[in-house]
């Protein structure tokens, strides 16, 4: 926390939870709300996606861009090399496309990989330098977390509906 | 498995890694020997020339190729069972996806090393590297020697970030359970994790998009490794069957090994609930069908030799047969297709000692495979007057069974420090807590 002290916290809640529908029904609730919140859990579940509206991530055109970069590099590379000397191999063109198909895929899949794995980087903000405070380590056993930020101003009404949907803890936190 | 709450597989995966007792030490510093072994056979090997080694006009590639085949081949089941069943969506891969990764990973870091012992001049491998140099000179893109580095390069960066990216969630679980260093170290490699919805989200499409680039990936790199020969024109090797009968054979070889290493570490660590025998019994049923693939490439390639009318082609597939290596032909032959079809009985699919000898039977098998199709084909040629026997000499041995040892270091390492089994995707299979309509899974307690 050394670094962020710096930073002005706000009051923020955290609710936790034992169970999945209890977390979705408090998910649907802040969101009526149009609060601010971010979700915490142990495995990712396809009703909390649902229940959140989550759009498909960015790290597609990333993956989009990679292999394209790669089949463009390496069909680039193995086409430089053979200008440089032109030498007749196999009784084939100068240029033989074949054989570059094999470097352009090699190059496509490593390039998408690697532009796939800058891309998750870049999109879920890791690595990061510090947990937050407010990080309970339950959150990767077994235990749904939720952090509603913005609440200074409808503290009770945040809290209702984390209590109502069956939290088992609500902490006021500083996030 | 289904009996499991979240906490239980968090438990059970995580006992696995408590600190090592004295067999385990042993096993390592044992596993260790061997590695020094490898690599002094090695340093002798460039002190003294690659003569020392078994291999000599005709027969260049000796064991040194039939390891490398070996390994990538033994590579190809955890790309297959992480990537192309995850896009099948076959939930009996889950318990056993993180340890097939890492067992691609070891193999393919293993095989690595061969074409670098295979050097005479190991020291300049680097000119392999397309780099600017002064004499404007570059590798040659129309080789499939060539083709095979940037395949097999691309496939450990592949299969390393594949691996990582799924240890990932789990790192962070093991960091929030840790203390003091460790708690540090394992929060280093998780990049500081915390599980929320927008890093799920990202995540989740970052592992299918993994997935389905490496599913290509894998079948070509086989493909390739089989066009170092098949390029050729050497009888034996110069055959279009090779690239599709290369993938089958290292599914086969790969997933023989899953069930060699799985079946110790099932019962070592305690994994009887998650690694239920119907996971075994699939790994089983699937090998049939690669040892049915096996037996029909077999027969066809007698089939072409024969129908191509080409003699040598005909005298090369005879002499496997009845030649002088005859004894590792009918190995090969016995163990890869014959023995796989005693797992068509229940019985003995599910009785742990068959189920992993014949799961031995068919990695021997498969190496003696490589090994009669690389030594055999290049010791009898079209001339006659060049034909020659090969036998490896005790460097070879000692680099075989060093290779051996480090692949089961790198796997030991593993099964001890770093979560043998994904607790993310083991708990992605149980149903969640629910208050209202619970589901088979526990309820979360304590």
């Amino acid at each position: 926390m050394q670094g962020s002290d710096r930073v002005m916290h706000k009051l923020a809640f955290m609710g936790i939870f034992t169970y999945l529908d209890d977390l979705i029904e408090a998910v649907e609730g802040l969101k009526r709300a149009k609060a601010d919140f971010t979700v915490y859990t142990p495995v990712p579940r396809p009703e909390i996606r649902e229940a959140i509206g989550m759009k498909p991530s960015p790290v597609r055109y990333f993956t989009l861009f990679g292999a394209i970069f790669g089949i463009v590099s390496g069909l680039g590379l193995a086409v430089f090399t053979v200008l440089q000397w032109k030498f007749i191999v196999s009784g084939k063109p100068i240029v033989p496309w074949a054989p570059f198909v094999i470097i352009a895929f090699e190059f496509c899949i490593l390039l998408g990989v690697l532009i796939t794995v800058i891309g998750m980087l870049v999109t879920t903000r890791l690595p990061q330098l510090h947990i937050p405070l407010y990080y309970d380590p339950r959150f990767s056993v077994d235990r749904f977390g939720i952090l509603v930020r913005g609440v200074e101003t409808r503290q009770e009404e945040v809290s209702k509906i984390l209590k109502d949907a069956g939290a088992e803890e609500v902490h006021e936190i500083a996030a | 498995m289904k009996d499991l709450s979240y906490r239980d597989v968090n438990r059970e995966i995580m006992n696995a890694m408590t600190p090592p007792g004295k067999l385990y030490v042993l096993i390592v510093a044992f596993l260790f020997v061997g590695i020094l072994v490898l690599f002094s056979f090695w340093g002798y090997q460039i002190s003294r020339g690659l003569g020392v080694a078994g291999v000599m006009h005709p027969v260049v590639w000796g064991t040194y190729l039939v390891n490398f085949v070996f390994w990538v081949g033994i590579a190809h089941s955890g790309t297959l069972i992480s990537a192309i069943l995850y896009l099948l969506r076959a939930p009996w891969r889950t318990a056993i996806a993180r340890s097939s990764e890492a067992m691609t990973v070891f193999a393919v870091m293993t095989a690595g090393l061969f074409p670098l012992i295979h050097l005479g001049r190991v020291w300049v491998v680097y000119w392999m590297i397309p780099y600017p140099n002064q004499r404007n000179l570059w590798p040659n893109f129309q080789s499939p020697l060539v083709f095979d580095v940037v395949a097999i390069s691309t496939y450990l960066t592949v299969s390393v970030l594949f691996w990582y990216t799924g240890l990932i969630p789990d790192l962070a679980a093991i960091r929030d359970q840790a203390k003091g260093v460790r708690r540090r170290l394992y929060g280093l490699f998780s990049l500081n994790w915390t599980g929320t919805h927008h890093q799920w989200g990202h995540y989740g499409w970052s592992y299918l998009l993994f997935a389905a680039l490496a599913t290509p990936l894998v079948i070509s790199v086989h493909s390739v490794v089989s066009w170092d020969f098949a390029l050729s024109i050497v009888p034996g090797w110069h055959s279009t069957i090779f690239a599709p009968y290369f993938v089958a054979g290292a599914i086969h070889s790969g997933l023989a090994m899953v069930l060699v290493l799985l079946i110790p570490l099932r019962r070592i660590y305690r994994f009887e609930n998650i690694i239920t025998m119907n996971t075994l019994e699939n790994i089983a049923k699937t090998i049939i069908l690669t040892g049915l693939i096996m037996g029909y490439s077999y027969g066809i390639e007698y089939f072409m030799a024969w129908y191509s009318g080409d003699r040598v082609e005909e005298y090369t597939f005879l002499w496997r047969a009845i030649g002088h290596y005859a004894p590792q032909f009918w190995i090969m032959l016995i163990c890869n297709t014959v023995a796989p079809l005693f797992y068509f009985f229940k019985k003995l699919r599910t009785n742990l000692v068959t189920l992993c000898s014949i799961a031995v039977l068919i990695n021997l098998g498969m190496w003696f495979e490589r090994y009669v199709i690389i030594v055999g084909s290049v010791a009898h040629e079209y001339d006659p007057y060049s034909w020659g026997i090969y036998s490896p000499t005790w460097v070879d041995y000692g680099i075989l069974v060093g290779s051996f040892s480090l692949f089961l270091f790198l796997f030991f390492l593993f099964a001890k420090f770093l979560p043998a089994i994904s607790i993310t995707e083991v708990k992605e299979e149980l149903e969640p807590p629910r208050r209202r309509g619970a589901g088979r899974c526990k309820e979360a307690t304590g």
